[in-house]
């Protein structure tokens, strides 16, 4: 298809209206496709000029904020991050991320997901209360300290690790792929004194013990966060605490930022104060 | 931390299931390889090589030893597959008394017949 | 206007969501796998466990008869199916081993599009693993016909 060609493409879309009470059933819609047209570009379409009471989340469209999390053609994708051409069909499927309640159409409830993210304490935790509060200066941490847990902080909390996520089809109570893996992210910051508080939710039954390597979750993952890896590491963290291995390091210090400045390149002064 | 020692035990108990029934496959079933070897015991499903191997403490060892591990494998992997199915806090505690019950009871049922063969 | 609750409607996929959920590669299948045959493994071990109990201290006439009838070809069929998910769940658990506690996954590093994981990463020798495993499956079912299914 060139750049200028449109074609028909059918988008199938799971439709659930709670105020009905009925049973999700399938909508179809004709909307016309160009090259480098995404899903979400197409259920815009549908939205503004087909049937407006098509409801969907979405904000940036760019990727970033994790909001358009859907299945298409039973594979979790963010809307605005796919092409409709990628599928290579004529026929694209729908439907809400699975193992979230529906409230509407393809709008799910995310709130368990941020539930159980609050409940990993997904926060820098220091004994030294007085300099979190009143902070002084930074906290030392190399930049090889910062690979060890990086690639966790990208997380957008879009849900689809745990639509992918095989233990949360079943089990009601799993903590889920994602605030496991953001335990990990906070226990792997040498920043970070809080291990403790949060391997006691992380150790618990539903917790990372219930996770088997699946791998689901890090396959769909649309920003590389690799959950899988992080929830890996964390249960070696913790078989390596329960069998009293490893040196207890301590947290990041602090670090005052230098005295002497470095010697300036000679510049003119422009400011105000300056010139009076 | 007591969840990740039963762990960590499940993990050491399948490497030495992995060790202790690979012996128990390769004796029952690769019986002309072993025979070529010049090791074999003859038909090892027969009356015979049973009660031999039944009068002697080292398979009698190895096969409570193996009992005892996969019991505990193999309960604890069920115990984990029926918790993700069951959804509740309340059952959890009642799923454990039972499966440890129920293990302690076919440890004792399987390891009491070879120990009263051996004897006798 | 009063605000009416509206419950959200349930979407879990349940156990059938193990099965299937979606397009996922090989490991996830590995999973549902190790799940079935360590199911099929107690299943047998429940039954070795009467067959070598009950029945072996009744005698040797009892046990003569038992295995007359265990070496039935549908029984030897059945062994070779245990056989199979024993070497499955083994190779497959010793993969689980290394990988679980982070061992054989590799390091954490900045997500570069388009993004890999550590699991694709080390799929090459999941592969060699699934291979090995079809071969021995192979060789056990060479050695199952030349016994004569009995």
């Amino acid at each position: 298809m060139t750049d200028s060609e449109s074609k028909q493409v059918i988008f199938k879309v799971q439709r659930y209206d709670p105020e009905q009470r009925g049973v999700p059933h399938w909508q179809g819609f004709m909307v016309p496709s160009r090259r480098g047209m995404t899903v979400l570009d197409g259920l815009l379409y549908i939205k503004e000029n087909l049937d407006s009471t098509l409801a969907f989340r979405t904000s940036c469209r760019m990727g970033v904020c994790g909001s358009c999390g859907m299945l298409v053609n039973n594979y979790p994708h963010l809307a605005c991050h796919t092409q409709i051409e990628e599928f290579k069909s004529d026929i694209i499927t729908v439907k809400p991320l699975a193992n979230l309640a529906i409230i509407k159409d393809l709008v799910v409830d995310l709130s368990p997901m941020f539930a159980r993210h609050k409940s990993v304490k997904p926060y820098i935790i220091r004994k030294d209360t007085a300099e979190m509060e009143k902070p002084t200066a930074e906290y030392y941490q190399t930049s090889g300290e910062l690979d060890a847990f990086e690639q966790f902080s990208y997380c957008v909390k879009c849900g689809i690790c745990l639509a992918a996520c095989p233990t949360s089809a079943s089990d009601r109570l799993f903590l889920g792929p994602q605030a496991l893996a953001q335990c990990y992210h906070y226990n792997a910051d040498t920043r970070d004194d809080g291990k403790e508080e949060r391997n006691g939710v992380a150790a618990s039954e539903h917790g990372v013990w219930h996770c088997h390597l699946a791998g689901a979750c890090s396959e769909a993952c649309p920003k590389g966060v690799d959950p899988a890896l992080a929830i890996q590491l964390l249960k070696g963290q913790m078989a390596g605490q329960a069998l009293g291995l490893g040196k207890k390091q301590p947290a990041a210090k602090v670090v005052a930022p230098p005295k002497e400045k470095k010697p300036g390149i000679p510049f003119p002064e422009f400011t105000g104060k300056g010139n009076k | 931390m007591r969840r990740a020692r039963w762990h960590i035990v499940h993990i050491i108990s399948a490497v030495v299931i992995a060790v202790l029934l690979g012996i128990h496959m390769v004796i029952q079933h690769l019986d002309d390889i072993l025979g070529f070897f010049g090791v074999g015991n003859g038909e090892p499903t027969s009356w015979l090589a049973v009660m031999g191997r039944s009068g002697r403490g080292i398979w009698v060892g190895l096969y409570i030893a193996l009992l005892a591990f996969a019991l505990y494998h193999a309960l604890y992997g069920l115990r984990g597959i029926i918790l993700e199915v069951t959804g509740s806090r309340r059952a959890e505690r009642a799923i454990n008394i039972v499966f440890i019950i129920a293990g302690i009871i076919v440890f004792i049922w399987g390891s009491y017949i070879p120990l009263s063969l051996l004897s006798g | 206007m009063a605000i009416r609750e509206v419950q959200h409607r349930q979407n879990y996929l349940g156990v059938g969501g193990w099965v299937w959920g979606g397009n996922y590669k090989l490991e996830r299948y590995l999973y549902l796998l190790h799940r079935i045959t360590g199911l099929g493994i107690i299943l047998f071990g429940f039954f070795h466990l009467i067959e070598t109990t009950f029945f072996r201290m009744q005698g040797q006439t009892v046990w003569e008869a038992t295995m007359a009838l265990l070496e039935k070809p549908w029984f030897e069929a059945g062994l070779y199916l245990v056989a199979v998910a024993f070497t499955l769940h083994a190779l497959n658990g010793l993969r689980l081993i290394l990988q679980e506690f982070g061992l054989a996954l590799g390091r954490p590093h900045r997500p570069i599009y388009p993004y890999g994981d550590a699991l694709r990463k080390k799929r090459p020798w999941t592969m060699l693993l699934v291979a090995v495993i079809v071969v021995l499956a192979l060789l056990f079912l060479f050695d199952f016909m030349l016994s004569g299914g009995g």
